[in-house]
């Protein structure tokens, strides 16, 4: 496997885990961490966005997921992620692309019926850049199918 | 039991949320008599431009017509019923045509063409089956709309909260704003009223939110001193201040139902766009008004049934009833034409913040509308009390009372509008 399709995987595999750490590790110092309401979104000024995380919202709210007062994660929702058709469709010595499809299964404990478990997928991007010899994720940016979509409470990143 | 006795003014019966048949007359009697939000002049700048809005659970078009007034009809076409247009927004230069039997209606609702017409010889007058046109006014730019012909002008339902809606367009350098077409939404299963209830009230941050400035304050330690907070995670530890500042903070009510609170979250641009800013204002509006403008801190305020605003951060936010228990709330972010650009980046980060079912402070209150629901369905005590700050008034105006914004002043006031709507049959 490519070493940036492992990465790719791997990094849905933490998020999976809750080890949300490791997860932010995987990313640059810069990084950006984006869900806009609309495929047409070309940057994150062209409108409001369901995510539109720096590295310090990504730690706030992750670490706000493990605490037992944060209602509607108690527990803390569990996911599972399915990466799909990981393509690398850029690669410089110093940066890279790849695109793929996911779809995420979510369970959060609600009323105890169908609703708790919840489908969310589309196409995901990741842009890579190069820090002290390690691929860091710099941009990863999920397109929802359902971007446009009135959504319930969301707390488990994608 | 007559539905305006299930509000007293101190308490409310908890069946107002969960009861079926009281959200039916609700949209009949207060979606249907009141002044409700519609759109921005910008979202219908050419001739043929609409969007679809509604009120309550009722669809509306509202669309630019040739001769450049608003028009807003129902999203519904008068031969079997469907609605004429799926869409949010788009350009309809010729109408908007049923897709069931192509009957065309022009943007004032009349009724423009029926295919087939020999079938309809001396049957069917054109004239009677018009879409049936909304009532319209706007106020600086935004458009209102009641289902109520003999509702009392726009300006009297605003009252004294239309200074909140001169507010955002006074911030803007050239006069001008424009609607962003991207617009975000959440839901949630529990009453419209719930929104209401919760936006103005300073006292459940402190718990509602508690687990967001626990973790706001990790990464504030985690980064030190030599680097600033991001905005979000700034809006996250706002939440935690001290009761005492929300008690010296004051509330505005007004009738019907609505209310506004100062403004708490310490906005502040950065100094070059500070300057810039003032001086842009200072050309257009002379340095008293320029002042005045930069001067006024207000929080959200909430035009009772359907909309909520928040000038300084461009956003406004319109509250849609779907069933008693399901309502959604769609965000709209404002630029201000001409002013610097980080005006408009931190309208961005407010209504993300604000309006995003992912935001940690909303995902918290989606939460806790969906146990209000959930509670109010126990057949246990029927009322809930309304009382905090029932006896801490500060001043009674012409049409206003200040208050502690600590108090439920403003959920007594909207019952009192809500049994004003309620009550007359």
């Amino acid at each position: 496997m490519h070493p940036l399709e492992r990465l790719v995987h791997r990094e849905a595999r933490l998020l999976d885990a809750r080890d949300y750490p490791a997860w932010i590790d995987l990313f640059t110092p810069d990084c950006h961490y984006w869900v806009p309401v609309s495929p047409d979104m070309t940057t994150a000024l062209d409108g409001p966005s369901h995510f539109n995380d720096d590295r310090q919202l990504m730690q706030a709210r992750t670490h706000r997921l493990l605490n037992p007062r944060a209602f509607g994660a108690e527990p803390p929702p569990r996911t599972a992620h399915i990466v799909s058709g990981v393509e690398i469709v850029s690669e410089n010595p110093e940066d890279a692309v790849a695109l793929s499809t996911q779809i995420m299964l979510e369970w959060r404990r609600r009323t105890g019926f169908e609703d708790d478990q919840r489908l969310f997928g589309g196409q995901v991007q990741h842009r890579f850049r190069r820090v002290s010899d390690e691929w860091r994720i710099a941009v990863k940016r999920i397109d929802l199918l359902n971007a446009e979509s009135s959504m319930n409470a969301i707390l488990a990143p994608f | 039991m007559e539905p305006a006795s299930l509000a007293t003014d101190t308490h409310v019966h908890r069946s107002v949320y969960t009861d079926p048949a009281i959200f039916e007359l609700e949209m009949a009697r207060i979606f249907g008599r009141a002044w409700i939000y519609l759109a921005h002049d910008s979202e219908i700048e050419r001739a043929g431009a609409y969007v679809t809005r509604h009120i309550g659970t009722t669809g509306v078009i509202v669309t630019r017509d040739r001769d450049g007034s608003a028009r807003a009809i129902v999203n519904r076409c008068t031969h079997r019923g469907a609605t004429l247009c799926a869409f949010d927004r788009g350009e309809a230069p010729h109408g908007h045509q049923c897709p069931y039997h192509g009957w065309l209606f022009a943007p004032d609702g009349s009724l423009k063409m029926v295919p087939n017409r020999q079938n309809y010889d001396g049957v069917l007058d054109l004239a009677e089956h018009g879409a049936r046109p909304v009532r319209l006014e706007f106020y600086r730019g935004f458009l209102f709309g009641t289902l109520h012909d003999a509702a009392a002008p726009l300006a009297e339902f605003l009252g004294p909260m239309a200074s909140s809606i001169d507010d955002l367009v006074d911030r803007s350098p050239t006069g001008r704003l424009t609607c962003i077409p991207h617009v975000l939404r959440h839901h949630y299963r529990g009453n419209w009223k719930m929104t209401f209830e919760n936006l103005n009230d300073t006292i459940h941050p402190g718990f509602a939110h508690s687990a967001s400035v626990v973790s706001a304050k990790a990464v504030a330690d985690d980064i030190g001193g030599g680097q600033s907070l991001a905005p979000t995670v700034g809006m996250m530890l706002a939440n935690g201040k001290p009761i005492r500042f929300f008690q010296d903070l004051d509330m505005m009510v007004a009738p019907p139902g609505h209310s506004y609170i100062g403004g708490h979250m310490g906005a502040r641009y950065t100094p070059d766009t500070e300057d810039r800013y003032t001086q842009d204002l200072i050309s257009f509006h002379g340095p008293e008004k320029a002042a005045a403008v930069l001067g006024t801190d207000r929080h959200l305020t909430l035009l009772y049934p359907s909309s909520t605003w928040h000038a300084r951060y461009q956003t406004v936010r319109i509250v849609r009833p779907v069933r008693h228990d399901l309502t959604e709330v769609i965000g709209y972010v404002f630029r201000l034409e001409g002013a610097p650009e980080e005006t408009f980046r931190n309208a961005i980060e407010y209504v993300n913040g604000a309006n995003s079912a992912a935001s940690p402070v909303i995902s918290d209150d989606l939460e806790l509308y969906e146990r209000l629901l959930a509670g109010n369905r126990y057949e246990d005590r029927g009322w809930i009390p309304m009382l905090r700050g029932l006896r801490e008034d500060r001043e009674q105006g012409n049409g206003w009372t200040r208050t502690p914004s600590t108090s439920e002043a403003f959920i007594r006031n909207q019952f009192q509008a809500w049994r004003h709507y309620m009550a007359a049959a």
